[in-house]
């Protein structure tokens, strides 16, 4: 099978959530092929899971005055702050029929695909153990503090954070894989009410590509190793496409939702 | 093994049904919650809205996704279970009674002659695992 590669590029947050959902529903309802998209987030930007609040999550005003952007993901989980990372994107309906039809079993072979990908930067990431971490409820808001199951560790700490969204037709799945981290202001710009010293915290439970490695690499070397990684795991071919003119004049529309209160604050889909 | 109630119908989207008269309650199987893992919260349909079958009624979040929930019938909403807001946590531990999700009038009982019984069900699932 031969997937479309959309290869990495910068985008604002609220143009990066309105291509994914305009691949997303460009691939539901045509039955397309599987789409991998690699991207960066230009100004840096915080995101928010599908549900959570706003006000809760994330300190707006600090956001607002070190020109931090701020959108609501489709996507479950919590909020991750996008700055020096590469994202990636994986929207594929049922019909693809490589991955199995639930959460847990999607995240490992996603989760395999890249752990294979950053073998080749001679990274040992493994998965987290599926129930992970189990001791006690995770109170923080942010998505690096604790892996899930099945998400991916180097030496313990998580270097990639995931989030899923599954309708009817398939699924997309969102990853943060971190080039380098800054737990000083993430700790600044998501909230942690219950955390002590949350800074302390993400430094012990996070790490990056760029801090495992002896020689920083670029977002273009990552891509192309997870790109190896997904097609010899999954035995594919992914081949590098463009947006349609269909998914370009939707992700243009959908861009208002994004950037709307209504969406970031209320959770209010709108009619687009 | 999971053990599905015999008195309950089932979707392909891991929906139970049990119907009373032209009330149909749904919720998710057992099977369902099981794979979602730990659920954190469900975004419900304003009572009086009009659903489609094989549209999406609401959706549930679990640790890290998002799914959405597919009416197996058509009908309007005209109740939803108000005591998931006090604990959210009966979907999981009671998902076939006291978890159950909304109440549809429904405006077309054949449709639940293309709904699955417990066995059928039973033998969907085992046939999804094998793929």
């Amino acid at each position: 099978m031969i997937w479309r590669l959309l290869n990495y590029r910068s985008y604002s947050a609220f143009e990066n959530m309105a291509i994914d959902e305009a691949i997303f529903r460009d691939t539901m309802k045509n039955k397309k092929p599987p789409t991998l998209r690699f991207f960066g987030w230009r100004p840096a930007a915080v995101s928010i899971g599908y549900f959570q609040e706003l006000k809760n999550e994330i300190h707006f005003e600090r956001c607002r005055l070190s020109g931090v952007d701020i959108v609501r993901r489709m996507t479950g989980g919590k909020a991750v702050y996008h700055s020096d990372e590469v994202t990636y994107s994986l929207t594929a309906g049922n019909s693809a029929k490589l991955f199995p039809d639930n959460i847990g079993g999607t995240y490992e072979k996603i989760s395999l695909c890249l752990a294979r990908g950053l073998s080749l930067l001679g990274i040992n990431a493994h998965l987290a153990k599926a129930g992970a971490p189990g001791k006690e409820p995770d109170k923080t808001s942010c998505c690096f503090s604790v892996p899930s199951g099945h998400e991916l560790l180097v030496a313990g700490r998580k270097i990639c954070g995931s989030a899923q969204m599954r309708t009817q037709g398939g699924f997309l799945q969102h990853g943060s894989l971190l080039m380098t981290f800054d737990p000083v202001k993430t700790a600044a710009l998501i909230l942690s009410p219950q955390t002590p010293e949350p800074d302390e915290k993400l430094r012990c439970s996070v790490t990056a590509v760029n801090e495992v490695i002896p020689s920083p690499v670029t977002a273009e070397t990552v891509c192309a190793v997870l790109q190896k990684g997904f097609s010899d795991e999954l035995g594919i071919g992914l081949s590098e496409g463009t947006l349609t003119p269909a998914e370009k004049a939707l992700s243009a529309r959908l861009v208002k939702k994004y950037e709307s209160d209504a969406w970031n604050w209320e959770r209010k889909k709108g009619s687009i | 093994m999971k053990v599905f109630p015999e008195d309950l119908l089932y979707s392909h989207e891991h929906i139970w049904v049990r119907v009373d008269g032209d009330m149909a309650t749904l919720g998710i199987t057992d099977y369902a919650q099981e794979s979602l893992g730990e659920i954190l919260s469900i975004e419900f349909p304003e009572v009086d809205t009009y659903v489609e079958r094989d549209e999406a009624f609401g959706s549930i979040e679990s640790t890290k996704a998002v799914v959405d929930l597919i009416a197996s019938v058509s009908g309007t909403i005209v109740s939803v279970n108000e005591d998931i807001n006090d604990d959210i946590g009966i979907i999981n531990s009671d998902p076939h009674d006291t978890g159950w999700l909304v109440v549809i009038e429904m405006d077309d009982m054949e449709q639940l002659d293309e709904l699955l019984d417990a066995a059928g069900y039973h033998d969907f699932i085992l046939r999804q695992e094998a793929d």
